[in-house]
């Protein structure tokens, strides 16, 4: 018994060896695709959510995505709602638009921000509420993650927190 | 019936939420001292009826008000912050001053009465304290349950509604219980106290941010100055 | 390592011929492990990796030749330490100009994924199914270093090496250890064991608080590596608050303590990663054994060379080290009776410990030259690309 479970630990020993050299070359690939085949996503904290809807102007569109809400009382990234104008090299220079979010027909804000050509210049929004749904923001540049506007690739992101 | 049903539903979805908010408080604390399942079970009890007690109070605010939250957001805060600092208080005293033995007369016969009584003095109190404190911290589906039970024609037909909504959340405590199998390592007391010292400072910090910023106003300079700590639902 | 505890540790153990003889299928293995760094367009890549991989496999062969471990494992986990950061830091300046993370790049998903972040992402994971990190699953062009990459990294080190990933895979260890080499005596020698339960406490803390918080609460406040690495942008008084406490616990733990203690302070009285991989220090069929017949008298040499005070006097009356052992090698080198020895489970202690060795040395090393040696392949092409 004691020369069977000898046998055995080496076999492993020997067999940890060949998972060190082979394991490099099968195993990341494996995993990646099991991996890519899960439910498994990046929390909605930072990437705002799943899409809701399309919003069709005329050059450029902007997609307004489903709220997220808070996740537990101790988290630090309140309720929000975001929204994506895209592409933003097509944007006029400024926009001042009014926007639907929960899919009513009726517009619950109005958001207000420049949009430069230079992709490094800094970014301000204003949104002001016309229903309770969001909180207003005057002025906001990345005050957090449910607070912000941002340029991401060629995308400008607004997230507007909400009641 | 159809009240009771929809409030243990509810309470019993929202549970991953409370333990999860609850357990940073809860498990190294039931970690920190060696003690049998039953008395663990005794804590957890405890515990939880704090809990209860904490969400209670604010229900009967809220439905003598007729409002789904009885405070506002400004006041909200104050208490969030004031029951950050208790919890702080509570977790590092725990943590840090070490349980005496029992001092009694030399002469004085052991009996087992006197052991069990002196052993558990100064724990329903906390285990009473911590849960009260953990309940005001107020969560989105607590929430959403004071907005049915401000919806209720009587003040015991609101507090039933709540009662039984937390009897579904109390479900995913039940799990807690599995420290007691663990304090066999001798290790684990030793860690839970650490972690209970750790915490305490983690919630002391909640509680100097949710205080600096009710005096400073919910105002966007002041959460650009402190922190985007407080934000709710 | 103690002085009072050196051997010689350029005695040579076996004859050149035997040494190189048990070199070659290293070399051979790594090579084909290399291969893609050594494929890299580019005169000055090619030579970073071929650099890289000479280097490893002399270390290998002084292993081979001297029979000493620690030494020369030191050697790559300190050139490691040291290096990541360069070649990191670098590519985060020609992307971004900046060590610091825009709240874009965490929006889009390329931040590098860190396995430090692994155990706090299981509890909400398990829940929700959601990852709490601004990463990305799978690899991007913008971001190689993917959630499922490092993950399947961590996977296949746990199985290999177990507790030794501390030893031979973690890119950030060697910072600390190269610290706590440079003193010849350490001027603080007593370190009350107790706090070697506080990497435990520490991840207990941080994974019940990114449970209640959904964040990973140890990034966001108590990893020293982000003073070498990258971290949020300060943009407010919180932010600032936690590069403060960043390059607190870097320069007092990494740096200063290691240095006065000679130990890893950092790794042995901290890392919360450290004590969820002793968590998985059975998953690897090698571990250090003490025979208990040939210690005997107790001389404590073990205990007093254990960077991580994993050995005690309940240890060495148990048998083994605690499962906090790093399997770094310093006890076995040295044990003047050879008591403490390289083990395979299921086979009788202190018998063919050599042979133990040689298969566990053959495993860690594959790995530690196909992870650690292409980081600093990496960063050597950085700095070969400035002078050439």
């Amino acid at each position: 018994m004691k020369r069977l479970t000898a046998f055995l630990a080496y076999t492993v020993a020997v067999l940890t060896i060949a998972v060190a050299v082979v394991g490099p070359l099968v195993w990341f690939g494996v995993f990646s695709r099991a991996a890519a085949k899960t439910s498994l996503r990046i929390d909605s904290t930072y990437t705002g959510g799943e899409p809701a809807r399309v919003i069709s102007r005329q050059g450029y569109e902007i997609v307004v995505y489903k709220p997220v809400r808070k996740h537990t009382p101790l988290a630090t990234t309140g309720s929000f709602v975001q929204m994506v104008w895209k592409p933003a090299s097509a944007l006029p220079p400024a926009i001042s638009e009014p926007v639907d979010l929960d899919g009513d027909g009726q517009p619950d804000c109005v958001v207000s921000f420049q949009a430069p050509r230079d992709p490094k210049a800094k970014l301000r929004v204003t949104v002001k509420p016309l229903t309770a749904l969001v909180q207003p923001m005057n002025e906001v540049g990345k005050e957090s993650f449910s607070s912000l506007i941002a340029r991401v690739n060629d995308t400008i992101v607004v997230r507007v927190p909400l009641r | 019936m159809g009240g009771v049903a929809e409030a243990l539903a509810l309470g019993f979805g929202s549970g991953p939420v409370c333990i999860a908010s609850c357990g940073p408080v809860l498990l190294p604390w039931l970690g920190a001292e060696p003690r049998e399942l039953r008395a663990t079970s005794r804590l957890l009890a405890l515990f939880l009826g704090g809990r209860l007690a904490g969400y209670l109070a604010f229900a009967v605010v809220a439905w003598a008000a007729g409002l789904a939250l009885p405070v506002d957001a400004h006041t909200r805060t104050l208490i969030f912050g004031l029951a950050n600092f208790g919890l702080a208080a509570l977790l590092g005293f725990s943590a840090l001053v070490p349980r005496r033995a029992c001092a009694r007369p030399a002469d004085e016969p052991r009996t087992h009465l006197y052991q069990i009584s002196s052993r558990d003095r100064s724990r329903p109190p906390a285990a009473l304290t911590l849960g009260f404190l953990t309940g005001l911290n107020l969560c989105p589906p607590f929430v959403t349950a004071g907005v049915r039970a401000a919806a209720a024609r009587s003040l015991p037909g609101a507090l039933m509604f709540f009662t039984f909504f937390f009897a579904g959340t109390a479900v995913w405590f039940l799990p807690a219980l599995a420290v007691s199998p663990l304090r066999r390592f001798s290790a684990v007391p030793a860690v839970a106290r650490m972690t209970m010292a750790a915490l305490a400072v983690y919630y002391a910090y909640l509680g100097v941010v949710c205080v600096a910023s009710w005096r400073l106003g919910a105002s966007r300079a002041a959460n650009l100055v402190i922190s985007r700590m407080v934000s709710h639902a | 390592m103690p002085d009072q505890a050196r051997r010689s540790v350029l005695a040579p153990r076996r004859g050149t011929g035997r040494s190189l003889l048990l070199t070659v299928p290293m070399a051979v293995f790594t090579l084909l492990l290399f291969t893609p760094s050594l494929r890299q367009p580019g005169a000055a890549a090619k030579l970073a990796a071929l650099l890289a991989w000479t280097f490893m496999i002399a270390l290998f062969f002084l292993m081979m030749r001297t029979g000493q471990t620690y030494r020369w494992r030191r050697i790559f986990f300190v050139a490691l330490g040291f290096l990541f950061p360069i070649g990191f830091v670098w590519d985060l300046i020609a992307l971004r100009s900046s060590m610091s993370i825009p709240m874009e790049r965490m929006i889009s998903g390329d931040t590098p994924f860190c396995f430090m972040v692994i155990p706090m992402t299981l509890i909400p994971a398990a829940l929700t199914k959601t990852i709490i990190f601004p990463g990305s699953i799978l690899p991007t062009p913008s971001n190689p270093h993917s959630i499922a990459m490092m993950v399947a990294l961590w996977l296949l080190a746990t199985v290999i090496l177990g507790k030794a990933w501390c030893s031979y895979g973690c890119f950030f260890g060697g910072l600390d250890e190269g610290f706590s080499s440079i003193a010849k005596k350490a001027r603080l020698p007593k370190i009350n064991p107790k706090w070697r339960m506080a990497p435990w406490a520490i991840l207990v803390a941080i994974v019940l608080l990114s449970a209640a918080t959904f964040e990973p609460v140890y990034c966001m406040w108590l990893c020293p590596f982000k003073t070498v690495t990258e971290f949020p942008q300060v943009r407010s008084f919180e932010t600032a608050l936690q590069f403060g406490i960043f390059i607190t616990l870097f320069l007092g733990l990494v740096v200063v303590l290691p240095f006065l203690t000679k130990r890893r302070t950092q790794c042995a009285f901290f890392c919360p990663f450290g004590a969820f991989q002793s968590i998985f220090s059975r998953t690897s069929i090698f571990d250090v054994r003490i025979d208990k017949e040939k210690c005997g008298a107790g001389c404590l040499l073990c205990r007093n060379s254990c960077p991580t005070l994993a050995i005690d006097q309940d240890a060495i009356r148990a048998g083994k080290p605690l499962s906090t052992c790093m399997r770094c090698g310093a006890c076995v080198d040295v044990c003047r009776k050879d008591a403490a020895v390289w083990h395979i489970k299921g086979t009788p202690v202190g018998v063919k410990p050599e042979q133990a060795r040689l298969l566990y040395l053959y495993a860690a090393w594959v790995f530690a030259t196909m992870f650690g040696g292409s980081i600093i392949a990496n960063s050597l092409h950085k700095l070969i690309g400035l002078i050439v």
